[in-house]
């Protein structure tokens, strides 16, 4: 089978800073692939580029063998690739629910005059996608239950937001799913639970590609662990093997502290 | 700052809020349509039907700029140029001046079509731009139009105007007296709730919140921004062409001085005051907004004497008097207290789109410090390694 995802030699430079740097990777379907890397080493750089903030300067991104460079974020999203965001980016002042509908934009079809008059068949989508969205946010146990699907996304808590948003990222149906640090400032059992969720998915059949510093989600959950620093690859493979890597760990902590230990 | 807000409510906005929305609604559409006929007991005089009629068309327009300014989050200050485009419309196709003698319908469709174009064109170039940006490019553009008219005086006659605008015959129905225009314009205001508020529960109006709450997350949920901002430019200036239409009709004459950006940031402070994004809010800011200074300048030449007798302010100072009686001249300044006012202590407005609440008032106390950890926080063999 093809890979879901595949980049070619992906180059992008800001100035005299090149912040992605010949990156290649692939990403099989029903795997989780994890990328690690310092501050700056251009991991959600890639994922601009992937999702379609960035124009890629020379390289090519393949979504299941079709060239996607170039292409508008929303075009993207709707062939394919969501993806949730390092700094929570939620739709603050619409409810839970709406916030998952709108993950479904590309989905639906209703357009404007349907909508205005209330045409039969657009009442029928709204109400498939309500429940199609129930069931997608159902994924998250007791998190989003009832009467919580109808309050403001800016009144849940910090972990539920994380979790509204890959629920968001979920209902677009995509083909790989690039989730930017989902675990980011959770505590240690919320991670833990989060980690599971993702194998979870993947067991399902979504495909991931993930940016995480958590190692032990990394290492919990990673089918395979991509490395960077300074937008080059430096290490790929096993998830155990790369954390071990010298290459990393001086990447993460300078060569006289990885000599010292 | 205001304590009244956040989840915390008196046992009187509690109970009002158990009261099903129908109820309100339905209440209200059968006191507007009674309206009129408090003027054919006698009760009351045509001048406030001559308001209503006044408060109806800004009712139109806030409810079209709430769809940009109050859905989109695109503020828009030349908005009064599309409520201009259709009232030019409708003015040179049914009056003698270019001799043409359209009738109501075709008309009403040509003057929102036009002004939708108009949405469109200034909206393609545009509608990259940003906040203070696309506030200034429609600001200029409201202004530009205003002069066109002003000045292609062969078709538009200038700052004279187009006169004698023919009556409107729907259906053979003349429309002449203001309750006949009050009950025209009621019913299209009704009709643009009711399609305006099915468009914002459906996929097009959330793509539209989504763009005002967070543009980038909106187009990675595979929302076309461009597509969406462009449609709801259209389709708010759709709304002021409809009522440009039946304002023309209504005042049977027009010129560039109904036009002016006054009007366009009069419509804004309707918005802002009603609870920007809310259907029910831009009704009754406008309501309120418009009607206020005629309240207040009845209430003291005629309500209040009646009660307390004719004299009752003689003792004031003169100044004071004519403040009272000659209201209409300091509406803009009341405007501009209501605006701070609600600003200040009820920046939701006094009709919030419920979910407007949460932002404007209580921060969530659950939100916690963002907080990254990094690649060996957790690991245990970290300790070996800063040893």
């Amino acid at each position: 089978m093809a890979p879901v995802l595949e980049l070619v030699g992906l180059t992008k430079a800001f100035g005299g800073l090149t912040a992605v740097n010949d990156m290649s990777l692939t990403v099989e379907p029903g795997e989780i692939v994890s990328i690690i890397g310092p501050n700056g080493s251009g991991k959600t750089t890639l994922f601009n580029l992937v999702s379609g903030i960035y124009e890629p300067d020379s390289g090519d991104i393949l979504l299941e063998g079709e060239s996607i460079a170039g292409l508008r974020p929303d075009q993207i999203q709707a062939k394919g690739i969501s993806r949730t965001f390092q700094m929570l980016r939620l739709f603050s002042n619409m409810t839970v629910l709406e916030n998952v509908l709108v993950g479904m934009h590309s989905r639906t079809k209703t357009r404007l005059l349907g909508a205005m008059f209330r045409l039969p068949w657009v009442t029928r989508e709204e109400k498939e996608a309500v429940a199609r969205a129930q069931e997608i946010l159902a994924f998250f146990p007791g998190r989003f239950s009832g009467p919580r699907q109808s309050q403001p996304a800016a009144s849940l808590s910090y972990a539920n937001r994380r979790r509204l948003e890959i629920a968001r990222a979920l209902a677009g149906e995509p083909r790989i799913l690039l989730l930017d640090e989902p675990v980011a400032g959770m505590n240690p059992a919320e991670s833990l639970e989060v980690m599971q969720q993702i194998r979870e998915l993947r067991d399902r059949g979504q495909t991931i590609l993930m940016i995480e510093h958590d190692m032990k989600v990394v290492l919990g959950a990673s089918d395979r662990l991509i490395a960077m620093d300074h937008g080059v690859k430096i290490a790929e493979g096993d998830p155990q093997d790369v954390a071990n890597d010298p290459r990393v760990v001086e990447a993460y902590l300078g060569q006289r502290d990885a000599a010292a230990s | 700052m205001a304590k009244s807000g956040g989840k915390k409510r008196g046992p009187i906005a509690t109970a009002l809020g158990r009261v099903p929305r129908w109820v309100y609604l339905t209440a209200a559409l059968v006191l507007a349509v009674l309206f009129p006929l408090l003027h054919s007991a006698g009760l009351m005089d045509m001048l406030w039907i001559r308001v209503a009629i006044r408060s109806l068309t800004f009712v139109l327009l806030a409810l079209g700029l709430n769809v940009v300014m109050g859905e989109t989050g695109l503020l828009n200050l030349g908005y009064v140029a599309f409520f201009a485009i259709g009232a030019y419309t409708t003015a040179l196709l049914s009056s003698p001046s270019l001799g043409f003698h359209w009738s109501f319908w075709p008309l009403l469709v040509l003057s929102m079509v036009f002004a939708m174009l108009a949405g469109l064109l200034v909206g393609l170039p545009t509608l990259r731009l940003r906040g203070d940006y696309l506030a200034i490019v429609t600001l200029a553009f409201g202004e530009i139009v205003r002069t066109v008219f002003l000045n292609v005086t062969s078709i538009t006659n200038g700052a004279a105007g187009i006169p004698a605008i023919y009556t409107p015959n729907i259906f053979g129905w003349v429309v002449t007296e203001p309750p006949q225009f009050y009950y025209l314009i009621l019913f299209f205001v009704v009709v643009v709730v009711i399609a305006l508020t099915n468009v914002k529960n459906s996929r097009v109006g959330r793509a539209w919140n989504a763009l005002r709450e967070d543009e980038i997350a909106a187009i990675h949920s595979g929302i076309d921004a461009t597509r969406a901002k462009i449609l709801a430019m259209v389709i708010s200036a759709g709304v002021a062409g409809l009522a440009g239409c039946l304002f023309a009709y209504y005042q049977s004459f027009i010129n560039p001085t109904y036009f002016l950006f006054m009007q366009s940031v009069i419509v804004v402070c309707m918005v802002v005051l009603g609870g920007m994004g809310s259907i029910p809010g831009a009704v009754i800011g406008a309501i309120v907004l418009d009607s206020l200074p005629d309240v207040i300048r009845a209430t003291f030449s005629d309500w209040l004497p009646r009660v307390f007798g004719p004299t009752f302010m003689a003792s004031w100072p003169a100044w004071l008097q004519s403040f009272f009686t000659d209201f209409e001249k300091y509406r803009l300044l009341l405007f501009g207290i209501v605006v701070v006012l609600v600003v200040i202590f009820r920046p939701e407005g006094l009709l919030p789109d419920t979910l407007w609440r949460s932002e404007t008032h209580e921060e969530d106390p659950r939100e916690q410090e963002y907080t990254r950890q990094t690649l060996f926080d957790i690991d245990e063999g970290n300790q070996d390694l800063e040893a």
